[in-house]
């Protein structure tokens, strides 16, 4: 098993150099040129090009790659060209907001679409069964920010059962005031799909031979469904919920925008727009580590899900 | 016992007659701004929203009356209007007694005078390469002796605060004589912008890198709670020595403010709430929810909420009130003078570049780019602004007709393509520049439309902020449709643009008009008078003349608020606005 990860750890490696490079190339021919942002309205050229030799930007490509490798390696991406605020003190800032909302967003997500999934595959060709289905179709048709801005609108204007928008200082405060409708929202643009994707899972466990040995054996289809089928599915749902995961770590910009919440998802986007390359770059960064980190936790799970399953 | 009563008046009335004003803490302001504050230090930082904030910390030399129009200057932490002469080359001011920063770890325990050399060290560190000041072209070679010291800190890493600078003097602790090195009449008003807040010293050394996070000045209000990019809690300074609301009507409807306001001591709010909401549907929303007291409503959410210039019954009738300005803006689509299709200055292109002009209509892009809140403008200079002429009508007024006749004349025929061509036969394509976002595509829909008229070929590039800075720096922009709003309440902010030794910098549109620039440079060493306004009124023919740019609009901002909210009316210049207005919860909201 270790020898295992030391060698996922090890592949990392090229794949983060393929990243870095992209991230590098992209912004340099496609991010824009930021002293030009800094330098403001009235700026002259040779404040610009003062601004460009501070930032380091009028330095060869390869000195600048170098400066970024070893940003990764020391995990110290300086600070933000645009408010001078730490890159670490940014993201430590604002990932909690995101992570107040998302976290119980795909937590709720995920258990209510695999416990609706097992049901409607348990009454699989009945009238409920297409009935959900149906609901399903029409709810993903829809997009999120229809969902928020009706959603805004009737549960938090009319209906005034939650504050329209904002963000406080206490933990406890967010998470019970500002962020149930966010998350009730969330979910239910998530839930649609994922049920019909955790279902499509089941069923096709339902139709393999030792399910029907299981019932041959006169085991409860309680039993079958949840014991026998269910934890076959696990593997295709694992690897659904681990590509979630590192989106974790963008937030979610629309609902950040929409209901003033300052996290990572709409700090990503105003760094775009600035063209405040620390920002960019340390967020993809982290996101790259966090989406091999995913994928390698998701084939350690497979094995504890199903022992069949050989690491090698 | 005289002797007894005087002691007594001074042991127990002057200090609190010294107290200043005695704000409600429990008066709040909720406010909103539609985009994420960059930081609070006034010499770094670049949006409008942090240099509002930043008003209400750290004090300029100057400010604003709140109600005279044109915007008027008067004194905020200075005595009087400084001394101005030599003309127009020496400054000097006198910085009131008495005042100080509010307490901060980095004074270590000691009081802090606000002082000359505060102002001094403020203005030097915008020539300081490494705070990278987006303002640094406002002082950057105007005042004698400062570009040396920042020649010097480039080449040596480090700037010399301690050096002495002749255009920066300080005969004694309390006077600032400043001594530029051309005459500038309107120095003043760029004393009085935001980014020129003194601050002090230590508190800068102090927090190093970080000091957009620690605004410590001498203005009403202190930075409370700060949740970054989100919210942002302004608590009223006690030791802040007060001004007394004293102004002036001059418009209709200030009568009002004065009944609300008059005689009170500023600020009269405890505490000032700003959220971070950049939609408009949650502006709008918590607004009706009265989450909200004041926000500023931006032109798409316009139509849910005006009826033309006035709410509609359903605000009104829950008691929001509205104040409305022609903000001080110049919208103009320009036909690059530099490079391209209307390089020149012979008759063939003036006529070229005024065809587009006369065909172009301000008033249809009120209705469709800016749904009816703007104001079309006939002179470079908009209201509100020292040189505004309200009478003054452009000869460019918009006649299809006439341009098709002059494109006719001039040898722009229509090809067998039904596309016009150039003299020469080569096709005629217009390209037009604009940024990637709804606005950017309701002006090109716009440039279409007059394109279309005239059988032009429209191509439309679209360019990311930080690319479209670039390429206008470098005239590489044929043509868009570009704005610029005041600095400073007077009419050379706005025909600075074109002259050409701003090319580069703020003439985007590369206007290179010989005639036009010696009229400037002579308008620029006047004051403000009659003889001022004639070369202006000369210029402003000049670009009609010479089709540099059609002067389009300007946008209205509106401000709407809640019925508890008294004494505000919208200011062109001043940003904190809030700093002058009370709360009335006797007020009834309906």
């Amino acid at each position: 098993m270790s020898a295992y990860i030391l060698r996922r750890l090890w592949q990392m490696i090229p794949t983060m150099l393929g990243v870095v490079l992209l991230v590098f190339f992209l912004f340099n021919y496609v991010g824009g040129d930021p002293a030009y942002i800094l330098a403001g309205k009235i700026s002259s050229l040779e404040q610009i090009a003062s601004i460009r030799r501070q930032l380091g930007i009028d330095e060869p490509y390869y000195v600048q790659l170098w400066i970024f490798i070893k940003q990764i390696l020391t995990a110290d991406f300086g600070s933000s060209w645009a408010t001078n605020e730490p890159v670490s003190q940014i993201i430590m800032t604002r990932i909690g907001p995101s992570l107040t909302v998302l976290v119980p967003m795909v937590i709720i997500e995920t258990v209510l679409s695999v416990l609706i999934a097992v049901g409607v595959a348990y009454v699989r060709g009945s009238l409920t069964d297409r009935a959900v289905m149906i609901g399903c179709t029409v709810a993903m048709s829809v997009s999120l920010l229809v969902y928020i801005i009706v959603g805004q609108y009737v549960l938090a204007y009319q209906l005034g059962w939650f504050p329209v928008q904002g963000w406080g200082n206490s933990f406890w405060e967010n998470l019970f005031k500002y962020s149930p409708l966010p998350i009730l929202l969330g979910v239910a643009v998530g839930i649609a799909p994922n049920t019909r994707l955790y279902r499509t899972f089941i069923l096709d466990e339902i139709h393999q031979d030792y399910v029907r040995t299981a019932r041959a054996k006169g085991l409860s289809e309680n039993t079958v469904m949840l014991r026998h089928v269910l934890r076959n599915a696990m593997i295709p749902i694992i690897t659904n919920l681990m590509t979630y995961l590192p989106a974790l770590l963008v937030g979610d910009f629309l609902l950040e925008r929409f209901f003033s919440i300052p996290g990572i998802g709409r700090e990503v986007i105003v760094a775009v727009e600035r063209s405040d390359f620390p920002v960019v770059k340390a967020i993809t960064i982290y996101v790259a580590a966090a989406t091999m980190i995913a994928n390698l936790v998701a084939d350690l799970l497979y094995q504890a899900v199903d022992p069949r399953v050989e690491l090698k | 016992m005289k002797h007894l009563i005087a002691l007594f008046a001074a042991l127990f009335l002057a200090p609190a007659l010294a107290a200043g004003p005695h704000p409600d803490p429990d008066k709040v302001l909720r406010t909103m701004i539609p985009q994420a504050e960059t930081g609070f230090d006034p010499a770094k930082i670049f949006d409008l929203y942090s240099n509002t904030i930043a008003e209400a910390i750290n004090e300029a030399l100057l400010t604003y009356d709140y109600l005279a129009r044109p915007a008027k200057l008067t004194p905020r932490t200075a005595e009087a209007l400084p001394e101005v002469a030599d003309a127009g080359r020496i400054y000097t001011f006198r910085i009131k007694k008495g005042i100080y920063f509010t307490d901060d770890p980095a004074f270590k325990g000691k009081r802090h005078e606000l002082t000359a050399a505060d102002y001094a060290y403020s203005i030097k560190r915008m020539m300081d390469p490494k705070v990278r000041s987006p303002y640094r072209p406002l002082v950057d070679g105007k005042i004698e002796g400062l570009n040396t010291l920042t020649k010097k800190a480039e080449q040596t890493g480090s700037f010399d605060y301690d050096a002495p600078v002749a255009g920066l003097a300080m005969p004694d602790r309390y006077t600032l004589k400043i001594t530029l090195t051309e005459p500038d009449y309107n120095f003043a008003y760029i004393l009085a912008m935001p980014t020129f807040g003194a601050v002090a010293r230590e508190v800068i050394e102090y927090y190093g890198n970080d000091t957009n996070a620690h605004p410590i000045g001498t203005g009403p209000y202190k930075l409370g709670k700060w949740v970054r990019a989100s919210f942002i809690e302004l608590i009223a300074n006690p030791d802040y020595r007060g001004v007394a609301w004293n102004y002036t009507a001059v418009e209709a409807g200030d009568e009002i403010l004065l009944k609300e306001m008059k005689g009170k001591v500023l600020p009269t709010i405890g505490r000032i709430e700003i959220s971070v909401m950049e939609e408009d549907q949650a502006r709008l929303l918590a607004f009706q929810n009265r989450e909200l007291d004041l926000f500023e409503l931006r032109g798409g959410l316009a139509p849910r909420i005006l009826d033309g210039a006035k709410l509609k019954p359903e605000f009104t009738a829950m008691g929001a009130k509205l104040s409305r300005i022609v903000d001080p803006e110049l919208a103009y689509p320009y036909f690059n003078m530099r490079q391209g299709t209307f390089v020149g200055l012979t008759k063939d292109k003036i006529a070229l570049r005024r065809a587009l002009i006369l065909a172009y209509d301000s008033d249809e892009e009120v209705r469709t780019v800016w749904n009816g809140q703007a104001e079309k403008l006939e002179f470079p200079i908009p209201p509100g602004i020292v040189g505004y002429l309200p009478k003054y009508r452009s000869s460019n007024q918009t006649n299809v007709k006439l341009a098709i006749a002059l494109l006719e004349k001039f040898g722009y025929k229509i090809g067998a393509d039904g596309w016009r061509t150039l003299p020469d036969g080569q096709p005629l394509v217009v390209h037009f520049t604009t940024f990637p976002d709804s606005e950017g595509r309701l002006l090109e829909e716009m440039m279409a439309k007059t394109l279309e008229k005239l059988h032009i070929h429209i191509l439309v590039d679209k360019k990311k902020f930080a690319d479209m800075l670039k390429a206008e720096r470098a005239c590489q922009i044929e043509s868009r449709a570009d704005r610029w709003i005041a600095d400073y309440p007077d009419g050379d902010n706005f025909m600075q643009l074109f002259y050409s030794k701003n090319i580069g910098q703020t003439n985007t549109s590369c206007t290179d008009i010989p005639e036009y620039d010696r009229l400037y440079e002579k308008a620029s060493k006047l004051p403000d008078g009659p003889e001022r306004t004639a070369l202006w009124v000369n210029m402003a023919r000049l670009l009609e003349y010479y089709g540099a740019i059609r002067v389009s609009v300007a946008r209205n901002r509106n401000m709407v608020m809640q019925s508890r909210v008294i004494g505000f009316k919208k200011h062109p210049i001043l940003l904190a606005d809030w700093l002058y207005i009370d709360i009335d919860d006797s007020v009834k909201e309906k």
